[in-house]
């Protein structure tokens, strides 16, 4: 090799200056710049085909099937390797089908029964070379002709290309892969990254406060007492409040993602502390700690209807959707109502009530309809799959206040009044939870949610009056959002908008919160 | 068991003569069943005799590694016989393969091969005994190959007899002797007995040991 070609790149000597260069070289002919490719080439004298693979590359295309055979036993110097004994294969196939195609039988046996076997490469591989000659694809199609067996012979280079071994040949586009394992990692260690897309690589990539919400964009005053409930539509279009004021309100987000109040809902003669949206978002459900359950048409504001027939004793602490549209279940605060599943016309489709089944606390439903999340009072869990009817349960060491279910169905959050977040896999397969903390709950109940995108991130109130964010990466949070005078009670990010969050709190206001300021992220 | 049991059961003479001779029959022993018939003087059942003589052909022709020609005085007897029974045309191809192969004639074989089995192959439950005969073409001296069996006279019997019972079936005929039914009677009688009464009993039945008296 020509002087320098030795040498080591890189700040820490960890690249070798020929290797690299003959990757570049690889970049440039898959890139499509054949002359820059051929250029540096020559100007570095390295070329991008070893000389083993030229030499192999001709002896497959012009069909010397002896020398191809011998380079191959050559390359791969174990004979009990697999990869080799395919490669030997593949060239046996091909060399064996054109014997045959040419009326040859007589020396298609021959090397069959001679040649072949002196290669070892295995009783299996001959008796399917054997089986080959019989009735392979190749075997069926009638003539061929010379463009079609140079068509089969590059076929098989490309095979045997992915059976050589390095250095002879190296993985195709392994510049770009390279760079793109760098920028994956980047992207795996930054906290704020919150958005799709190509990145820049003229920098190493870090995202800042810009890409999640950060900052209040708008503070929402309808309320008359405190905010207990918030929560985006399933298609980010609306906003639906709850509050001790005894209404529920439904509001719109307009095009410049500005909030505007559209129905103000009312009926309930107590506190309203929970929503639900229809999984098509034509209908809310309102209910309340000590209050019945009522469903509303979400267009006109009208109350279609009130669940337990007017049976005021029937309190509803959580409901939830089906993705029907048109099945909903509710959990009863009431030890002895136990969870009913109804339809929207107010028709009870099941229930399970008894001893087995304790005040409900929160429930939740997963967006494909197959289990159903209990949080009963007040450490327990129940993940039941209503199709196989199999329970799994959770034992929590500290009394749980809210379930919240990742947009994907995967996982599932819990706040508990010991002042961390719990992180569960709904699968099963995870011994421990993941646990945040840094926000402040004891007494009350404060509600957490996914958000952003692919739900990487955790929202969740909190008794200090501020609004805090986590990456899932990191136990400890990433922003705290001030603002807020009072508690804030529930959070709510909105799954259209990785940007735009939404937070309730005792002070009666609803705060929006919109993308920060760009500046640099605090470690 | 005890032989002077048997002493009280009584065997008709008449009895075993059928017995033999419809095996015989079977097996398309005619001269030997002709033989027989002389010499007790016990009439021949009336059976087919175009049928026996059809049947006696054909295993010829197995064994005498014909098969094609078995195949073809097959169509000849029934139609439909080797459509209706395709795991038998399989072996009877198959067999003329390895006849083609063991007389040095591995062209033709490989040209059979690839139109006659290869549609065999797109077949799940024909492929493993397909590469096992098509990888007779990759040995010079096939007996020496791991498939050697392929070439055996004791293979050859066993699908002869397999067509023999198969054309008997198809005609309307029993496909088996008296006297395989009568051993094998007697086989499932004593492991019924063992089960019953434990294994020292009754020993397995064994025709070898029961021949030596």
């Amino acid at each position: 090799m020509e002087n320098g070609l030795w040498e080591v790149l890189g700040s820490k000597g960890l690249l070798k200056k020929h290797e690299f260069i003959r990757i570049l070289v690889q970049c440039l002919y898959s890139l499509g710049f054949k002359n820059s490719a051929s250029c540096l080439e020559i100007e570095s004298n390295i070329s991008y085909k070893s000389a083993d693979y030229e030499f192999l590359e001709k002896q497959v295309l012009s069909g010397d099937w002896d020398s191809c055979v011998a380079v191959l036993d050559r390359i791969f110097d174990n004979s009990k390797d697999d990869t080799r004994n395919t490669a030997l294969y593949l060239v046996f196939k091909q060399c064996l089908l054109e014997y045959l195609k040419r009326g040859d039988v007589s020396l298609a046996l021959n090397v069959l029964r001679k040649q072949a076997p002196m290669l070892r490469m295995g009783k299996e591989k001959i008796h399917r070379l054997a089986c080959d000659i019989v009735y392979s694809k190749e075997m069926e199609s009638g003539e061929v002709d010379s463009c079609l067996v140079q068509g089969l012979r590059k076929k098989l280079l490309v095979e045997l290309e992915k059976l050589i071994p390095l250095p002879i040949v190296i993985p195709e586009r392994r510049l770009e892969h390279l760079v793109e394992t760098a920028v994956m990692d980047q992207i795996d260690t930054c906290l704020y990254h919150n958005s799709w897309g190509a990145v820049s690589l003229y920098k190493d990539h870090c995202c800042g406060r810009d890409q999640i919400p950060s900052e209040t964009v708008q503070i929402l005053m309808a309320h008359k007492n405190e905010v207990w409930f918030v929560q985006f539509s399933n298609s980010g279009k609306y906003l639906a409040t709850a509050s001790s004021d005894c209404t529920a309100i439904i509001w719109k987000v307009l095009d410049d993602n500005k909030v505007e109040l559209k129905h103000t809902l009312e009926s309930h003669q107590n506190p309203v502390s929970f929503v639900s949206w229809s999984p098509d978002d034509t209908k809310l459900l309102t209910c309340g700690n000590a209050e019945v359950l009522k469903l509303w048409d979400v267009d006109t504001g009208v109350l279609r209807h009130t669940f337990g027939n007017n049976n005021t004793g029937f309190t509803v602490s959580s409901c939830a959707w089906f993705p029907d549209s048109t099945r909903l279940v509710c959990g009863s605060s009431d030890p002895e109502r136990g969870i009913v599943m109804w339809d929207t016309d107010g028709n009870e489709i099941k229930a399970w009530r008894g001893t087995r089944i304790p005040k409900v606390v929160d429930l939740a439903v997963t967006p494909d309809g197959e289990s159903m999340i209990t949080v009963f009072s007040d450490k327990e869990i129940r993940i039941l799959n209503l199709e196989t009817k199999v329970e799994r349960v959770i034992s929590e060491e500290q009394p749980i206040t809210s379930l919240s279910i990742s947009g994907d169905g995967k996982f599932f959050i819990v706040n508990l009044s010991c002042q961390e977040i719990h992180l569960w896999d709904l699968a099963g397969e995870w011994k421990q939870p993941l646990k945040f903390s840094g926000h402040r709950q004891s007494k009350y109940v404060i509600r957490s949610c996914f958000g952003g995108l692919d739900s990487s991130f955790i929202a969740s109130g909190s008794e200090d009056s501020q609004v805090y964010i986590w990456n899932l990466k990191n136990a400890k949070p990433l922003e705290v959002l001030s603002g807020h005078s009072m508690t804030v009670n529930c959070v709510s990010w909105n799954p259209k908008n990785p940007r735009m969050l939404a937070s309730a709190s005792d002070d009666q206001t609803i705060r929006i919160w919109g993308p920060g300021k760009p500046n640099k992220p605090e470690n | 068991m005890d032989p002077r049991q048997f002493e009280h059961t009584v065997v008709d003479d008449n009895d075993i003569h059928s017995i033999v001779m419809s095996y015989l029959l079977h097996n398309c022993f005619n001269e030997t069943a002709d033989s027989l018939a002389s010499c007790t003087g016990v009439k021949q059942p009336a059976i087919d005799r175009d049928n026996l003589e059809r049947r006696k052909q054909i295993i010829h022709f197995i064994l005498e590694r014909k098969a094609l020609k078995a195949v073809e005085l097959t169509e000849q007897l029934a139609q439909d016989l080797l459509e209706k029974n395709k795991d038998l045309h399989f072996d009877l191809l198959c067999l003329h393969f390895v006849d083609r192969v063991c007389a040095g004639n591995c062209t033709e074989a490989l040209e059979f091969a690839q139109t006659r089995l290869a549609p065999f192959g797109k077949v799940p439950k024909y492929v493993e005994k397909l590469e096992d005969v098509m990888a007779l073409l990759a040995y010079e001296d096939p007996e020496k190959s791991p498939m050697f069996h392929l070439l055996s006279s004791e293979y050859r019997q066993q699908v002869a007899d397999n067509l023999n019972r198969t054309i008997l079936e198809h005609t309307n005929h029993p496909s088996y002797t008296p006297m395989e039914r009568i051993i094998q009677q007697v086989t499932v009688v004593r492991q019924y007995l063992t089960e019953e009464n434990g294994k020292d009993a009754f020993p397995p039945f064994s025709l070898k040991d029961s021949l030596k008296g």
